[in-house]
């Protein structure tokens, strides 16, 4: 695997490979830890290769036993501490893992061994060395990450060591250079952490942490980003609009930034052109590309003729080994400007759902005239000149604030909560179409005596019991009934429009 | 002022200005996360014509009610 052979051979130097608060990391250091935790994996459990959960957010081990397990061959299934329990546990019945790496003090009562900070980091002092025969093989699955599913139960989605090599190779001919500093703040459980992760170790980069606690505090966030000399910004469009809400969001604070890249959601013309003006000599890439198909696929670099014109910003075209093709009703597009169901082909498509040969079924398929694998993603695009433009989902699924989140996912997590019968779900929208937050129509068992704010906060407490708190709707309303459509189904059209009409 | 901040945050959180008291914990009720902050800082910015730096102000300053109205008073001097 491409990244293991870059780790090794940058560990021949005295390069940085992680900056985590006050801790730094150096190559050497990553790969001789990163060994003895393979080693300790090959001697504990021998041939059975079941997946490694980790559990934590951004601890400095964490990166050790990511490599630590695609070493020993075994694939990882990040897990991140804002997850809560019950939902943590689905996703742990779902990869029966022979061992899990907890960084989160949870008790967890499952039958896996449990291997706390201390426990692991003694294994990390031992040394072990492992042969490059151990690691992951081209079709070996490297990790599993569980993104909302629409039954209200997470789904994983293996990826292959072949299709991150693929991923690499196609996003490193974007890298402005070998070295330098990239912005680790994206959560290992999301794949757009792959930049980081997979291409910034590729490139012997230096991964500069911000974690969650600091993500959420904009004032260390600032402090940290200061002293960090990053060359290349790596996140979803919503991190960077919550840093441009101040303005020592600028080149001043980040001096050496050469070009920021976005993944993970639609990116806005109001967002390009303040950055354009507050980094006037940084680069904006715009990506697009499903966890299904390996973080990205496409890329452009924003021009000042993309921000001036009327469309939206386009998503870019295919990186290198990708094909896309544009399908309506069976039938593939080739006109300019015709909207489609955009379909992935190539290296970088996984294998399927893990477990869920029914859901696999109906996304991948092998490509008949040219043996690639394909998936279609259910994202409706259209084609003008070399560029692709994104236009919305074919289904109910939408990213708040670079989280992929089932509609479904929320309303069935909703209903389980005692007292209430039917939830009903909707995303509000700002004016550029991107989704601000979620709104929730409630019926109720029985009338519950609450006042909107009482219910609001008693509701908000059950449902973190199930849900990420970036799954929780922001609003809750209460009904007496639905407004059906003619199909029986509740009529959302009629609920947004009752939403825009309450001030 | 304090009504007008009622009003914000009631709007803001899907529910009526009466309800919202000087002393209600957004944050620890889970009324307001990081997102709906920065949109309520921009609305408490318009409403009082005030500039209220999001990365250097501390999440004390707007933890209750209470203490956005003192945040306010200070801000428009």
């Amino acid at each position: 695997m491409t990244v293991l052979e870059q780790l090794k051979s940058y560990a021949q130097t005295d390069r940085i490979a992680l900056v985590n608060r006050d801790e730094q990391l150096s190559y050497r250091e990553l790969d001789a830890r990163s060994d003895a935790f393979a080693a300790w994996l090959l001697d504990t459990f021998g041939e059975d290769c079941s997946p490694v959960v980790i559990c934590g957010d951004k601890e400095t081990d964490f990166l050790h036993c990511i490599f630590g397990a695609l070493k020993s061959g075994r694939a990882y299934v990040p897990i991140n501490s804002v997850v809560p329990k019950e939902r943590a546990a689905q996703i742990i019945a779902d990869v029966k893992p022979k061992v899990m790496v907890d960084f989160t003090g949870g008790n967890w009562g499952n039958d896996a061994q449990v291997l706390t900070p201390a426990a692991l980091s003694e294994i990390l002092k031992t040394s072990g060395t492992v042969s490059p025969e151990s690691w992951v093989r081209e079709t070996d699955t490297a990790y599993i990450l569980f993104t909302s599913g629409s039954t209200g139960r997470p789904k994983g989605v293996p990826v292959t060591a072949g299709n991150l090599d693929a991923f690499c190779r196609g996003l490193l001919p974007f890298y402005p250079q070998e070295g330098g500093v990239i912005l680790h703040q994206v959560s290992y459980s999301f794949d757009v952490s792959g930049c980081a992760v997979y291409a910034g170790i590729c490139r012997g980069m230096t991964l500069f942490t911000i974690d969650h606690a600091m993500a959420a505090n904009l004032q260390e966030c600032f402090a940290a980003l200061e002293r960090s000399k990053l060359t290349l910004w790596v996140s979803t469009p919503s991190f960077a609009e919550l840093c441009v809400q101040s303005e020592r969001f600028s080149q001043a604070l980040l001096p050496r930034l050469q070009q920021f890249l976005f993944c993970g959601e639609v990116l806005t013309h109001t967002l390009c052109d303040t950055l354009a003006q507050r980094f006037p000599s940084a680069r904006i890439l715009n990506t697009y590309g499903p966890t299904e198909a390996t973080v990205l696929v496409t890329a452009a670099e924003i021009t000042e003729e993309m921000r001036k014109d009327s469309r939206s910003i386009p998503i870019g075209r295919p990186i290198d080994g990708v094909t896309l093709r544009l399908e309506r009703d069976g039938q593939v597009i080739t006109g300019e400007e015709e909207t489609g169901e955009l379909q992935i082909l190539g290296p970088t498509v996984g294998p399927g759902y893990w477990g869920r040969p029914d859901l696999t079924e109906k996304s991948f398929f092998t490509d008949r005239e040219t043996g690639l694998r394909g998936y279609r993603t259910g994202d409706l695009c259209y084609q003008k000149g070399d560029w692709y433009y994104y236009c919305g989902r074919a289904d109910n699924q939408l990213k708040l604030n670079g989280y992929r989140i089932e509609i479904e996912d929320v309303e069935a997590n909703l209903q389980r909560l005692s007292g209430i019968r039917r939830a009903a779900v909707l995303p509000v929208r700002d004016g550029e179409g991107k989704a601000q937050y979620l709104a929730a129509f409630l019926l109720l068992e029985e009338p519950d005596g609450l006042t909107p704010l009482k219910r609001s906060i008693a509701l908000k407490r059950q449902a973190a019991e199930f849900l990420p708190a970036y799954m929780i709707p922001r609003k809750f309303f209460a009904v007496d009934a639905f407004p059906l459509n003619v199909n029986g189904k509740i009529d959302k059209k009629v609920l947004t429009a009752r939403l825009e009409g309450t001030p | 002022m304090e009504q007008k901040i009622a009003e914000i945050l009631a709007e803001l959180c899907g529910v009526e200005p009466e309800e919202i008291q000087p002393e209600l914990e957004l944050f620890d009720e889970g009324l307001l996360d990081s997102f709906a902050a920065i949109q309520l800082v921009m609305e408490l910015e318009e409403a009082f014509g005030v500039s209220l730096d999001m990365a250097s102000l501390p999440r004390e300053r707007i933890a209750t009610p209470a203490a956005i109205a003192t945040l306010i008073r200070e801000k428009k001097g």
